[in-house]
């Protein structure tokens, strides 16, 4: 198969994370909840995760790493820390239902900055312009899920500064292929899934904390045990119950191959991948494609004309390529952008993607175009 | 005595706490606080030998690692809190 599906869930990891997360299933009980050995690996393998991620992402401090479900998590904590109904809040034109449908569900005032696709100047002007007394929050993603778009983050977050509004970056696509530094962007939360860029498994994300948070569960954190209050402070505020230590594991080894390979090679690689792809498929008539050399990230939206967008995913599936297609889960973007009626097809790749692969998917989209 | 407990908020603030003094040499060990000390219940300490305590107290103040509590053990299976100045 070819996998080109790596902005939903890299498919494709480290062969240390299988072994690590086997070894976990294995060997290791609950962190702090025994001074056995079983426990005692389980917990020097969260703090290990958390100590990678804190330097990998510009925390000082490993306890404002948090473990998460998923980025999804990871937002509805950093949401609903920051925000409460009656709030107005501005978000960037490209946010996924992640971050919308919080806000939708706690009632707030949502602004949209809803600057034209590849146009970060447009974009900074709409936040500077929108960005008014009355905006309690900024929640903006570092790069849009459907079109790869890498949108002006440092500026983003310099307005923030500057205004006194604090910031929840959506790092989902952007960790573990960009430099994202929660202490740079001086925000109050970065989420993101563990399962994407940083190559951990499906069930793991990330929350940094630079603000005050609120949990949206209470349970057991093997401590402060007498108390009917969670523990006021952190990993243990946020994190009640059983941690995932397989998937804990898993992350620390992806985390580790990220830092190995370096994010900055491994962008690099996707962005060439990405630049082929775009050129190539620029050729094939009927194909339009959602591109911009200067900040575009390892994923890439198109159209066919004349051709539903499932249609030709479910052709390309049929020839062993995974892409994906509709809406991705982020309608807001695609309004944006003006492809809300159509949809688009996006293929988005990994560190472990290839050339060879992009040329066997590109002759595939001319297979299904010739075809039609 | 035979050792100190250096009583943590966290499990997580205990492994600090033993990582930045291992990183000085100190030989450092989390474990679950004993249940006579815990203080509102389960709670996480560091345990170093009492040679050490002094060090490692300098060693956590530069760290910005303030102890919560420290504990003395006692050869008759008790512990004895040590004021902290």
């Amino acid at each position: 198969m070819i996998y080109l599906d790596s902005a939903a869930t890299t498919l494709q990891k480290p062969g240390s994370v299988a072994r690590a997360m086997c070894r976990a299933v294995t060997t290791m009980a609950s962190p702090g909840r025994g001074g056995y050995s079983a426990a005692d690996s389980a917990a020097r393998t969260a703090f290990e995760c958390r100590e990678e991620a804190a330097r990998l992402f510009g925390l000082e401090n490993p306890e404002h790493v948090i473990f998460t479900c998923n980025a999804t998590h990871a937002l509805n904590i950093a949401i609903k820390s920051l925000v409460k109904a009656g709030d107005t809040v501005l978000v960037s034109g490209y946010e996924h239902n992640a971050v919308t449908r919080p806000l939708s569900a706690l009632g707030v005032t949502i602004k949209v900055a809803d600057g034209t696709l590849f146009d970060p100047e447009d974009m900074i002007e709409r936040f500077e312009r929108m960005l008014t007394p009355n905006v309690d929050a900024v929640i903006c993603t570092h790069v849009s899920n459907v079109f790869g778009y890498i949108l002006p983050i440092d500026e983003i977050a310099r307005l923030c500064r500057q205004r006194s509004v604090p910031l929840i970056v959506d790092a989902s696509q952007s960790a573990g292929r960009l430099s994202v530094d929660i202490s740079r962007w001086n925000a109050a939360f970065v989420a993101m899934p563990g399962h994407k860029g940083l190559y951990g498994p499906q069930g793991t994300g990330l929350l940094l904390c630079s603000a005050p948070a609120c949990p949206i569960m209470e349970g057991g954190t093997g401590s402060e045990s007498m108390l009917q209050q969670m523990p006021a402070f952190l990993p243990d505020r946020l994190e009640a119950g059983t941690h995932n230590i397989p998937g804990v594991s898993g992350l620390l080894e992806g985390l580790r191959f990220v830092k190995r390979v370096g994010v900055k090679n491994i962008g690099r690689h996707e962005t060439d991948l990405i630049r082929h792809m775009a050129k190539e498929l620029s050729h094939i008539p009927g194909v339009h494609v959602f591109y911009a050399p200067q900040n575009q990230s390892g994923a890439l939206s198109f159209t066919v004309d004349g051709l539903d967008c499932e249609d030709v995913g479910q052709r390309l599936a049929a020839m062993n390529i995974a892409v994906r297609c509709g809406l991705h889960c982020a309608p807001l973007a695609h309004r944006t952008a003006g492809t809300l009626q159509t949809g688009t097809v996006r293929a988005s790749v990994s560190a472990f993607s290839t050339e060879k692969e992009i040329g066997r998917f590109v002759n595939a989209v001319k297979k299904v175009v010739s075809n039609q | 005595m035979l050792y100190y407990l250096i009583v943590c908020r966290s499990l997580t603030y205990a492994q600090r706490t033993a990582a930045a003094l291992e990183r000085a040499g100190i030989t450092a060990r989390t474990l679950r606080s004993p249940k006579s000390i815990s203080g509102e219940g389960c709670s996480h300490c560091v345990r170093v030998s009492p040679r050490a305590l002094d060090e490692a107290l300098e060693i956590l103040h530069r760290a910005g690692l303030e102890p919560k509590r420290i504990f003395s053990a006692q050869s008759d299976g008790t512990y004895e809190e040590v004021g902290l100045i």
